[in-house]
């Protein structure tokens, strides 16, 4: 049994329209997606922005409600709990996010900041709390004594760290990470990254990685989803994906990737066109009438794409 | 209401480590000339009117003396003495101390009502902001001076409670429209999503997550408010439709002014009231534009 | 747009409704009906009639019928009939609303002559000390309470200076029609109206302040500026003229600050207006006069709303959400 699993999932929002402010349309946002998680990977779910990576991830912890569909953790059907239920599910998925400015509440203490699961969770005695929230902040490389301060007397890649703390104190299984660093500068994104591999490692985490950056991606995952227009487009391991893109889309992706070694910049260019003309011509291989991909088809044990 | 703004020794701690919004917007004010000014004059007059309401004689005051009709100042009444003889200047300690007190308690009631209100409306969002909304919207397009002097016409047993009541009713709609739209804002914000992924309650992350992120916007409107409050209940009382008369405000006294004669003639019996009127609101108003700099000035560092 | 404004009136029809139910609730609860104010021209009739007038009058009826009645009538122009001044309310209003909306007209017009210069001045050239001035005076009159500013300037010009007449809206003695009768109609509005437009100043000079240092620093005024074109020029051309219209659509807004302030500017100035036509209907419990002017008035700031709405959808497209 997959850890977790994502069967069919729908968001649509509602377009009103006409002067009555009838429904006349949908927005959809995520359109019958499909995916596994096992325990201790890393799943990389990519795509350009408004493709409905970031709301897939927010629905599966609970921000945003599903239209339809299931989001099985270890079997529990997650989509069909209360919320009171769902409450005890909490602690298992916790959340990394995207600007560490906006996600930190500017008039907490750090020490407040990273207990707040713990108290609505855990009754700890003051002293116990501290301790743990020190343990924390430690692990994730801040000087014990910082849980004093407040969120803006630290750079963005510290605040990134007391993100990551707050949401590991819960023991969480499975950590929905959408776009971690691409708030940060180039230079502590690695830094935040392997960071990130390293407490993997020692709490066993599971990680749902919500990234636009294919560098990053391919540093990070050990399989990957592309999306496009709320659907899947391919899915695959790591090499899979970058060795053997199937679908259009997914190697214009990839060619789009900038190489760092000026002297190969002419290759690249001249494969980019390559890719490029391709999908001009190949485009109703690949996209429906309305533009839209076609469900995904299996090719090997691993690997999937979104072809007729 | 107080505890929500965070008592002293709340903002004590806090500025130890970190300056809050609070010691912020207390240096900026203290920084502000005019503002720091405004609020020694306003404690002033305050400490004068509070502490000497204890001391005076109301019954003294409101006795009527027939011999010493519209006396001119002198030693024995400050301020002179109106129609009925009656000391000015203990009336006008009265009348300072009425309008403060109803005007900060209506002041207090509908912030407390506009902050719930509006923290509701803006968190949940949906149906019940909608229809939040709507009524605010109805509220707001009433001729609110005439349905207020209507009301206090006809309401039965008419007294300050009703009054503050009356008044109320109609003077929370501003400051929910702009609590609403402010937490519609703050809710949008990550920090508010990261606390319900880590099992918050929804009033606990109203209470204690976004309320503290407008105190500085909260504190600012209820500085201002209270000025227009004193300066509408004043108003009221002037036209005869404010405080009962068993409760003198600062507007009865300027009421007088309505007989030409005192207006033209006897100066001391309005005058002093008008002023102190004027004093107290240009002083609160003053201290609130202040804070409003300073809270903006805040905003803009983040 | 015509979308818009369609949707705009019709969620105005529900507050119409509301409103109605609220002043008809009012009037209800008023002590006094339409008898109590025959009966008070005639005390000694005795029960049967009493119950006949009663029947008549339709004071038997539902109150919704009675509602429904009373809607019918607002609508026909008939506002019922005072039974202090024994005539109709319309032509009691008629008599009055005149003087106020001139009054109110002049108000608007003097707070904009003084409002949009000194706005002009305050942005163009912010930091300087007019602008200082400008800022202290817009602070000044945004913390003073219009009954006292009033007061004063009754008090200083009216009384103490003697410049103008202390109350009234005319000299009864000139004749009607005359130069000289709207010479002092004029001489009687200028304390009155120059009192509530001094204090009603504060947001169009804040507004246009506001405007101008936030555009002055646009790349549009930029452009123009570094190809060439004049200050003055860029000034009238590119910046004033977006925020004119604004200015022009806060007015129906304007409405219940109008209402409020000739309720205050016509007792103290003892100008015979529908401001103190209320009060002293208030004081006389002159009921269906209140009724009355209570539903107009909201009327006037439903309407008044309304069209500032409409006028600054149509300003900025940004504004016609829902």
């Amino acid at each position: 049994m997959a850890f977790l699993k994502v069967n069919h999932l729908k968001v649509y929002y509602p377009v009103r329209g006409g002067f009555f402010r009838r429904v006349i349309d949908y927005v959809r946002a995520v359109d019958d997606v499909s995916f596994e998680l096992e325990q201790g990977e890393t799943y990389g779910l990519v795509g350009e922005s408004g493709c409905g990576k970031t709301t897939t991830g927010r629905t599966i912890i609970g921000l945003i409600k599903a239209t339809a569909g299931e989001i099985l953790l270890e079997g529990k059907d997650l989509t069909k709990l209360s919320r009171r239920e769902f409450y005890h599910y909490r602690k298992d998925i916790q959340m990394i996010f995207q600007d560490p400015y906006s996600s930190l509440n500017p008039r907490k203490r750090v020490l407040d900041i990273i207990a707040e699961p713990l108290r609505n969770f855990e009754k700890l005695s003051p002293q116990e709390e501290k301790r743990k929230v020190q343990y924390f902040v430690e692990k994730v490389g801040l000087h014990p004594e910082s849980i004093y301060k407040y969120p803006h007397e630290f750079s963005g890649g510290q605040r990134q760290r007391i993100g990551i703390a707050r949401a590991l104190t819960l023991n969480p299984k499975l950590i929905i990470a959408d776009e971690p660093v691409s708030a940060l500068d180039v230079s502590v994104q690695a830094q935040v990254l392997n960071f990130m591999k390293e407490i993997q490692k020692e709490f066993q985490l599971t990680y749902l990685f919500i990234s636009h950056d294919l560098g990053i991606i391919r540093h990070m995952c050990d399989r990957i989803g592309i999306m496009y227009r709320g659907q899947f487009v391919e899915e695959g391991t790591s090499e899979e994906i970058f060795h053997d893109p199937q679908h259009i889309y997914t190697k214009r992706l990839i060619s789009a990737i900038p190489n760092p070694n000026p002297q190969h910049r002419q290759e690249q260019v001249k494969l980019r066109q390559e890719i490029d003309k391709e999908y001009h011509n190949s485009y109703h291989q690949y996209f429906d009438a309305e533009g839209r991909v076609y469900p995904l088809k299996r090719i090997s044990e691993t690997h999937s794409v979104a072809i007729p | 209401m107080k505890a929500e703004l965070g008592g002293p020794q709340q903002v004590e701690v806090q500025t130890e480590k970190s300056p809050s919004s609070f010691s912020i917007m207390w240096r900026e004010l203290v920084r502000d000339k005019l503002a720091l000014g405004s609020l020694i004059l306003l404690s002033i007059i305050l400490l004068i009117v509070y502490g000497s309401s204890l001391i005076l004689d109301k019954e003294e005051i409101v006795k009527v003396d027939l011999l010493s009709i519209y006396a001119p100042p002198s030693s024995e009444h400050w301020l002179g003495t109106d129609y009925g003889g009656r000391d000015i200047f203990g009336q006008l300690i009265i009348g300072a101390r009425n309008s403060f007190t109803i005007g900060l308690a209506i002041t207090l009631i509908t912030g407390f009502i506009g902050l719930t209100v509006g923290l509701i409306a803006g968190y949940f969002g949906g149906v019940v902001d909608n229809i939040i909304m709507r009524i605010i919207d109805f509220i707001l397009v009433l001729p609110f001076l005439m349905l207020v002097i209507v009301f206090v016409a006809i309401v039965p047993k008419y007294n300050v409670f009703t009054f503050i009541l009356i008044m109320s009713a109609f003077l929370w709609t501003g400051k929910a429209r702009l609590i609403r739209a402010k937490t519609l804002a703050e809710r949008e914000l990550d920090y508010v999503s990261a606390s319900k992924t880590l099992g918050t309650p929804d009033w606990k992350i109203i209470v204690r997550e976004i309320l503290p992120n407008l105190s500085s916007i909260i504190i600012v409107n209820l500085t201002l408010n209270l000025a227009g409050n004193i300066g509408i209940e004043s108003g009221l009382s002037y036209l005869g439709f404010g405080l009962p008369e068993s409760t003198p405000s600062l507007g009865t006294l300027v009421s007088y002014a309505m007989n030409p004669d005192v207006l033209q003639n006897k100066w001391w019996v309005w005058l002093p009231a008008s002023l102190l009127i004027l004093v107290m609101m240009l002083c609160i108003n003053f201290i609130g534009q202040a804070l409003k700099r300073a809270a903006d000035a805040r905003q803009r560092l983040g | 747009m015509l979308k818009f404004i369609l949707r705009r009136i019709v969620i105005m029809i529900p507050q119409l409704f509301l409103l109605s139910i609220l002043v008809f609730l009012l009037a209800k609860a008023m002590p006094g009906d339409a008898l109590t104010g025959r009966l008070a021209n005639n005390p000694k009739m005795d029960a049967q009639t009493l119950a006949e007038m009663k029947e008549k009058l339709g004071l038997n009826d539902p109150p919704y019928v009675q509602y429904v009645r009373w809607i019918k009538n607002l609508m026909q122009g008939d506002l019922g009939i005072s039974y202090i001044h024994q005539q109709p309310v319309t032509d009691l209003l008629s008599e009055r609303i005149g003087n106020t909306l001139l009054l109110s007209a002049c108000i608007l017009i003097l707070s904009y002559i003084i409002a949009i210069p000194l706005g002009i001045v305050s942005g163009r050239w912010t930091n300087s000390l007019a602008d200082k001035l400008i800022v202290g005076y817009s602070y000044l009159s945004f913390a003073t309470p219009l009954f006292i500013f009033a007061l004063l300037m009754l008090f200083v010009f009216g009384f103490i200076l003697g410049w103008f007449p202390t109350g009234g809206s005319v000299n009864i003695q000139v004749e009607k029609g005359t130069v000289d009768y709207y010479i002092s109609k004029i001489n009687h509005l200028i304390l009155p109206s120059l009192s509530g437009a001094l204090l009603s100043t504060v947001g169009t000079i804040q507004y246009l302040r506001n405007e101008i240092i936030d555009t002055k620093i646009k790349d549009f005024v930029k452009t123009a500026r570094a190809k060439g074109v004049p200050e003055s020029r860029i000034y009238s051309r590119h910046i004033l003229r977006n925020s004119f219209l604004p200015i022009a659509a806060f007015l129906g807004y304007e409405i219940t600050g109008l209402i409020g302030g000739s309720i205050f500017l016509e007792s103290i100035f003892s100008y015979p207006g529908i401001g103190q036509l209320f009060l002293q209907s208030i004081m006389q419990r002159d009921y269906s006069v209140i009724t009355a002017l209570v539903m107009i008035s909201g009327l006037a700031t439903l309407l008044g709303t309304l069209l500032s709405d409409i006028i600054l959808s149509a300003v900025d497209p940004r504004i016609r959400i829902e």
